[in-house]
């Protein structure tokens, strides 16, 4: 995406530009038989559905010209109707982009683009519009306002269900007080049940966009939710696909635009991380499938050899078939193994070498009788080569005559294979054919592991054939070489797609934003790093929220986001249900009756999945597919915000018990010391130093002898203890070694910071002339392990 | 022998020096705390000196640094303030009123939950004053045992002194041995030696077939496990008066824990085994080899019998090869008998044959 918040007000056509890349689909029809899967299916869901389409609208456009989205939300009873309006403080929109962007479905750019946003699909909004048409019969009431424009655009759009064509009913300027901006007002048949949905809806916008200010107006509530910060969220850059994100479909489309001719530089010009050597892997693995290799075997002997071609070879010099016969059998058997095209390459090379050692020609024909001669001795004994092939690759010791069996059915199965180039299926099924068979006739079974491994090992040996990669245009014209590609594109490894073209929220953003919403005791958030699934980069974000004032009883809640965009329905269908269930909430101390489930207690758990493409179970986007990249990093992230809420509320707990025994303690204490002094006949005695060593607590005391003031910190805990004291004294103390002292209104402040090392004191002394009163506030530790006496 | 006033001015003075003690440790800045030998069976040891089992070098600390602790230690400042001033007012209270009296205490934590806890308290107080329960004034809730036998004794009681003849001046019940055996003075005695009984029926048989006339007997009836007064009486009778000490009980485990007590001391008092324990004394029976030679009636062991054999086996106390013997037999046979079994040979049998051919054997008579 192109930053355009510098160029906002040097030039107008912002809107314009931003249209650029839009493109348009015809799909009005479908929308009238479809409209339950696009989230319209009844009054209720079909106005949160407006909502949500406006207002991801809103968000997004304001973002991508680099402003802060201020959004107003309204909902209006009009008669038997509902009016929604929603303003954004966005560009606006030119006239001429207006309708398209409003009155066409499937008209958006996301729909062709990799890139984070909240729509991914164009369907949102003009289905919003379609649905109020369908429905109340009233076009579509659009105002805008591009900046620095002296007058806003107002529209009245109409979408021809039968052309998707809009057409705009009136066209007048009109005031507005907006600067700049878009306000789209629909009127539907709807209702208000769905109230508590639309009010999640918002308020879950807010939390995971704490960079915009929100006003939601309904006929009976209203909510503002101010903004918590200025940083809008990073910008994202488009990706080209990434060849293990592709389907078929795609990828012949992209063939017929591509104005490459090779595959190596259709490969390199509209994928992402793919270079000269990924490419070349990928042909590899493409001539592969669409070719198959051609199988190798082990040289025979030399004599074999020479004397095959001696044979062959007519009428040339004995001494030049000698010489002939002696260059192939020396570099044939210098090979460990030998296929159809190096045989041929071997012979040619031979040829050549005889050539230009004695003059001696052997022509093209005299060497294809020769190859073949030479051929026929290669393959001669091809079944005790597979037959070391199979023993060599099963484990398991098979016996000696099920191997020759395995070994003779596959050798019988190659005869009828020219040039033994076959693909990786093909040798599959004769293993497969082969174990079958050993079954029937030996009766002895020969497992899928073993035949996959003497597949592998027999694939290993084959060699990939020389034979130029068909054209782009090949390709594109026929499905099943596209498909070989495809699956080669599939098969290559491939460095993951950046992942610069996400925008996650940042973990202080996600607590910012549960701590603006939610008043919590905690809150811990994590953003795990970016993760791929298929081709498509993404990256997953939890945040969890406990205590204070959310609700203790049942379920906890749970906040679920797609692209900053919340999810309110289908939360069963979810892929963030089914990891939370599993998860053992028990081990993060939060309860979970029978141990598995949605844990009870006093917690928002929020989950944000970013990426280019959020795979969802269906069309109407509300609920995360069950992508296993995608649930692990959900888990991960979900478990890396839970560990932190376990040390808070372990560090709680032994808080609490502290308190507890400290409670008990202080009861039995003083008790005990008065009981004693009276037992003893002594003086009373101070029992702060006791208590605290018994507490393990850094003891604050204060002992004032006539003017001199002594205060000593005693660590009796087992850390060191960096306090920040504040005594404010009523006389001055004057200057006080180790401690700063600062009158304000006549009181002098003396401030100390001393550092004290467990089991160790630190002191200050200080005069004050007559009587004093001092005001002590320590900071720096828990109260639960502090304990003044002064 | 000091009078008594002295000695309740010693042991109010001890109880005082502890509270002083924890005083200080709170003047100090420290956490109060008590230290305390760890009273369990391994941690008791033989004392060659003393010839008795004593506590061991292990120690437990009780200190308020844990709820617990200091629970414990304001509930022992409570029981030292009350002991102090029912010294300094000459009364005496039984460990179960003292148990009762805690719910009066204003600080409810010092109430005591059990009397289990209240009776160890005590104890824990024995240990580190150094003073015994008597000395407190505390006694146990049941009346003494008695005892039967020709031994002239006075008694100091709250009504002045009594002179008591333990055959001529006693019903058929005996002589009740007081509380704190140490405020009787023994006069004149015709007594060859002293036999320890476990139970009643037994200690009546004895009496009515006046066995201690007949063999000039001091007879002291145990009542189950002896009461402190009990055990200390018989270690004066045979401290004193120079007499051998045979014990007389049911052959089953838990009767030879009688034996141990009375001899080599128990583990809850081994801080007093020198002052309660009767180190030369001696077991009669029933030996489980007189379950085999006399045929006696009996029963098969239970599980906890059988349990119990096993842990004496690793009782220091029982570490003899007499016991050992004698334990292992048992669970071999695996049967145990009482002392009444005897009547299955005549209700004279214990007195006309068993006891006098034991006696013999052990060189008694």
């Amino acid at each position: 995406m192109t930053s355009y918040q510098s160029e906002l007000g040097g030039r107008s056509n912002v809107a314009e530009e931003l249209a650029e890349s839009q493109r348009s689909i015809s799909i009005a029809e479908f929308f009238e038989k479809n409209k339950h899967m696009l989230g319209f299916d009844s009054g209720a869901r079909g106005l949160v559905t407006a909502v949500k389409e406006a207002v991801d609208n809103a968000l997004d456009a304001t973002e991508e010209a680099g402003i802060l989205p201020d959004i107003y939300v309204g909902i209006k009873e009009e008669g038997d109707y509902y009016r929604v309006i929603v303003e954004d403080n966005g560009p606006g929109i030119t006239k001429e982009q207006l309708p398209k962007v409003f009155g066409k479905l499937l008209y958006g750019s996301r729909f062709h683009v990799r890139e984070q946003k909240r729509g991914q699909q164009g369907i949102g909004i003009s289905a919003a519009v379609l649905y109020s048409q369908l429905t109340s019969g009233k076009p579509a009431m659009i105002t805008s306002r591009t900046e620095g424009e002296s007058a806003a655009q107002y529209f009245e759009l109409i979408i021809d269900t039968d052309t998707n064509e809009p057409e705009i009913s009136v066209d007048t300027t009109t005031t507005w007080d907006r600067p700049h901006g878009t306000r789209i007002e629909l009127e539907m048949e709807a209702n208000m049940r769905a109230r508590q949905q639309l009010h999640d809806y918002i308020k879950h916008t807010a939390v995971v966009n704490p960079h915009a200010r929100i006003e939601f107006e309904e006929p009976r509530e209203q909510l503002k939710f101010e903004r918590v910060t200025d940083q809008l969220p990073a910008e994202t850059e488009e990706i080209r696909p990434h060849p293990h994100g592709i389907e078929l479909g795609s990828l012949i489309k992209l063939l017929d635009e591509t104005a490459s001719h090779s595959i190596s530089g259709f490969l390199q010009d509209e994928f992402t991380r793919v270079g000269q050597k990924t490419a070349d892997s990928i042909i590899t693995a493409f001539v592969d499938r669409h070719f198959g290799r051609e199988m190798s075997w082990r040289p025979p002997e030399r004599s074999a050899v020479e004397t095959a071609v001696t044979d062959a070879v007519t009428n040339k010099s004995e001494e030049a078939t000698a010489a002939f016969a002696q260059r192939i059998g020396t570099v044939l058997t210098e090979r460990d193994r030998v296929a159809h095209h190096e045989l041929v390459d071997i012979v040619a090379n031979a040829a050549e070498h005889v050539r230009s050692e004695s003059n001696a020609t052997f022509g093209t024909a005299a060497q294809k009788t020769t190859a073949g001669a030479v051929w026929s001795v290669l393959t001669d004994d091809i079944e005790s080569d597979l037959s070391r092939i199979v023993d060599d690759t099963t484990t398991s010791r098979k016996d000696a005559e099920t191997i020759d069996g395995m070994a003779r059915r596959i050798a019988v199965k190659f005869e009828d294979v020219e040039r033994h180039r076959l693909q990786k299926e093909t040798v599959a099924s004769f293993v497969a054919r082969a174990a079958e068979q050993t079954e029937t006739h030996d009766g002895t079974t020969f497992g899928e592991t073993a035949q996959e491994n003497v597949v592998s090992g027999i694939w290993s040996v084959c060699r990939s054939v020389p034979d130029d990669p068909p054209k782009v245009r090949a390709v594109e014209r026929d499905r099943d070489t596209a498909s070989e590609l495809l699956g080669a594109m599939r098969e290559t490894d491939i460095l993951a797609p950046p992942t610069d073209c996400l925008a996650p929220i940042t973990e202080t953003l996600v607590e910012e934003g549960l701590r603006k919403e939610f008043d919590a005791d905690f809150y811990a958030a994590t953003t795990r790093d970016a993760e791929v699934h298929g081709g498509d980069p993404f990256i997953v974000e939890a945040g969890i929220a406990y205590g204070g004032d959310i609700k203790s009883e049942g379920r906890i809640d749970v906040l679920r986001f797609a692209n900053r965009v919340p999810l309110v329905y289908q939360r069963g269908a979810c892929a963030t249900a089914d990891v939370i269930q599993d998860i053992n909430w028990r081990n993060y101390n939060l309860d979970q009756p029978g141990g598995s489930g949605t844990p009870n207690g006093p917690a928002v758990v929020m989950i944000h999945v970013a990426s280019t493409n959020v795979p969802f179970t269906s069309e109407s986007k509300d609920a995360i597919a069950n992508v296993p990249e995608i649930e692990h990093e959900i888990e991960l992230a979900l478990r890396s915000a839970a560990r932190e809420l376990k040390r808070y509320l372990k560090k709680r707990r032994t808080l609490e018990q502290r308190q507890r025994k400290r409670n008990v303690i202080a009861d039995i204490l003083p008790t005990m010391a008065d009981k004693l002094a009276d037992m003893t006949e002594r003086e009373s005695l101070a029992i702060e130093d006791s208590l605290a060593r018994i507490m393990n607590n850094v003891l604050i005391e204060r002992t004032v002898d006539n003017d001199a003031v002594r205060l000593v910190v005693t660590n009796h805990s087992d850390s060191v203890a960096d306090l920040a004291l504040t005594d404010i004294v009523s006389v001055d103390p004057g200057d006080i070694e180790d401690a700063t002292v600062v009158e304000m209104d006549g009181e002098w402040f003396v401030k100390w910071d001393p550092s004290v090392r467990s089991g160790e004191q630190a002191v200050i002394e200080y005069d004050v002339n007559g009587n004093a009163s001092f005001d002590i506030s320590v900071e720096g530790i828990e109260p639960e392990k502090l304990s003044i006496n002064a | 022998m000091s009078t008594n006033t002295e000695l309740d001015a010693d042991a109010r003075e001890r109880l005082l020096d502890l509270a002083a003690e924890f005083y200080d440790q709170f003047a100090e800045g420290e956490v109060p705390s008590m230290r305390i030998p760890t009273r369990t069976k391994s941690n008791i040891e033989y004392d060659d000196d003393k010839e008795v089992w004593v506590y061991g070098d292990r120690h437990s600390t009780r200190s308020a640094n844990t709820v617990t602790g200091a629970k414990k230690l304001l509930k022992a400042i409570y029981v030292i303030d009350f002991l102090a001033q029912q010294l300094d007012e000459d009364r005496s209270s039984t460990l179960r009123e003292l148990y009762y009296l805690s719910e009066s205490w204003n600080h409810e934590t010092a109430q005591f939950s059990s009397q289990d806890e209240s009776n160890q308290l005590i104890e824990d107080l024995e240990i580190v004053s150094d003073v015994t329960r008597e000395d407190f004034h505390m006694r146990p809730e049941e009346s003494g045992a008695t005892l039967m036998g020709p031994i002239h004794l006075r008694e100091q009681t709250r009504r002045g002194e009594r002179d008591i003849h333990c055959q001529e001046d006693v019903g058929e019940g005996g002589y009740q041995i007081p509380n704190n055996p140490d405020t009787i003075e023994f006069l004149e005695h015709d007594a060859d030696f002293i036999l320890c009984v476990e139970t009643g029926g037994m200690r009546d048989r004895l009496v009515e077939n006046g066995f201690d006339e007949e063999h000039n007997t001091i007879v002291v009836h145990l009542k189950g496990q002896p009461a402190r007064a009990t055990r200390r009486i018989t270690r004066r009778l045979h401290d004193e008066l120079d007499l051998p000490v045979v014990v007389f009980t049911d052959g089953d485990p838990w009767s030879y824990r009688i034996f141990a007590s009375v001899a080599y001391g128990s583990i809850k008092s081994a801080h007093l085994s020198e002052y309660l324990a009767t180190p030369n004394a001696k077991f009669i029976g029933i030996q489980p080899t007189d379950i085999v030679e006399y045929d006696l009636p009996t029963d098969p062991l239970s599980d906890s019998d059988v349990n119990a054999l096993e842990n004496e086996l690793e009782d220091p106390r029982f570490q003899s090869d007499y016991w050992t013997e004698q334990i292992e037999r048992q669970l071999d046979i695996n049967k145990k008998a009482e002392q009444q079994a005897l009547a299955s040979r005549g209700l004279d049998f214990v007195t006309d044959t068993y006891l006098p051919t034991r006696l013999e054997e052990m060189g008694v008579l």
